[in-house]
């Protein structure tokens, strides 16, 4: 992005740092709920009516692993940029399946955080959590354009490639 | 800072880290298989003598009647509640009737005290209590879910209130020998879809979400059915 612009450059290690941990985090609270309460989780992705039943509840057992294991690397730091285009992929997904199930009229709980399946008419809160999910996107792009921060594992000793163009090729093959 | 670096870039060493990351892919591989397996519906558990695995594992009553009333629900589910408070005489006096085959689904995603409840009242079906003790747990559920309220000692209480004061079913209850049912039971609402409580189905035909709170549109769905 803008790395002639020193005062960018001193920033972006810190928002970073502080976007790692809200995504991170979001996404390890999100899955650990889930993977508490299994039965429901499977619920929730029944609830969207948008894939086969088998396959949501296949897609609702396994996805908390996942946000589990996007959500510590993230907070870690080790590929923040794999974790983070997982993440955000994740949330603008979430983000379609929500404004799909407004669009058309179901009664439903996201499901995020535990929870879902489907609420009585007039309490649902499809607005808020579209806005959240928009949200949480934008900060994984912004972590996959800026994947190195502070307290991330992947700078220590030259662990980790450097934020350069060549090496963003390397990462993405 | 990003240009002192790049003088490492070239020998770069990736073990640690890629180490790190296969760690946590096992982990997430392992919980997730973890997860569907122990989700599954497993044929090996104990079950009360009323309960049908033809029927998803719900408890059968009058299994010969020809109208088959399926009920999904959640004992901890505060819409239950109120569904039992309107329309729970009427199945009920159905069921002593014989008029309608009735199979109750103790569904159990709301959380760990649906799961023992459920399962104390599946202790009470061996001594022809379940009806009772279904009432007597929807009058006595706790405002707050998973608040701590519903333990084995307490559940105990209620199932001897209930008329069930055999000591098979305190033993049944302490030892929490249908436990592992209640799964079975949520495997088959993941497979029929079930995503709300109270659902009732009529002869497979899923009842109006409007009529569950008013009893006439029932009545009028039991006649529709040829239950008079």
């Amino acid at each position: 992005m803008t790395k002639t612009d020193s005062r960018f450059s001193q920033v972006q290690p810190w928002i970073t740092f502080f976007g790692r941990i809200l995504l991170g985090f979001v996404l390890l609270l999100a899955g650990y709920l889930k993977a508490k309460s299994p039965a429901q989780a499977q619920m929730a992705v029944r609830a969207y009516k948008l894939l086969p039943i088998t396959i949501a509840n296949l897609f609702g057992l396994s996805l908390p692993w996942l946000e589990i294991g996007a959500g510590v690397l993230l907070i870690v730091g080790i590929a923040v940029r794999y974790a983070s285009v997982f993440g955000g992929a994740l949330m603008f997904l979430f983000v379609l399946a929500i404004s799909q199930a407004w669009a058309r009229g179901l009664s439903i709980d996201c499901g995020c955080f535990g929870g879902g399946g489907q609420v009585a008419a007039g309490h649902t809160k499809y607005l808020q959590e579209i806005l959240r999910d928009c949200g949480l996107t934008l900060t994984a792009i912004f972590l996959y354009l800026n994947p190195h921060g502070k307290f991330g594992i992947d700078k220590v000793e030259g662990l980790q490639r450097e934020n350069s163009p060549d090496t963003k090729e390397r990462d993405e093959q | 800072m990003s240009s002192n670096k790049k003088s490492v870039k070239k020998n770069v060493d990736n073990t640690n880290r890629n180490l790190a990351i296969g760690m946590i892919l096992f982990v997430v591989l392992v919980g997730a298989i973890f997860s569907v397996v122990s989700n599954k519906s497993n044929s090996h558990v104990s079950v009360p003598s009323a309960v049908s695995a033809a029927d998803g594992y719900g408890i059968v009553f009058n299994k010969d009647a020809k109208v088959k009333v399926d009920l999904w629900e959640d004992f901890q589910c505060p819409n239950c509640r109120n569904f039992e408070a309107v329309a729970g005489n009427y199945i009920t006096d159905l069921t002593r009737a014989g008029k309608i085959k009735t199979v109750f689904h103790p569904m159990t995603f709301i959380g760990p005290e649906s799961i023992l409840a459920a399962a104390a009242a599946a202790c009470t079906v061996d001594d022809g209590k379940f009806l009772d003790m279904h009432l007597a747990l929807y009058s006595n559920q706790p405002t707050k879910e998973n608040s701590g309220s519903w333990t084995n000692s307490v559940l105990k209480l209620i199932a001897s209130g209930a008329g069930a004061t055999n000591k098979s079913v305190s033993s049944c209850i302490d030892s929490g020998k249908y436990v592992n049912w209640t799964k079975n039971v949520e495997a088959d609402a993941a497979k029929q879809n079930v995503n709300a409580t109270p659902t009732m189905f009529i002869n497979g035909k899923l009842v109006d979400q409007a009529h569950y709170l008013n009893l006439d549109a029932l009545k009028a769905d039991f006649a529709a059915a040829g239950v008079k």
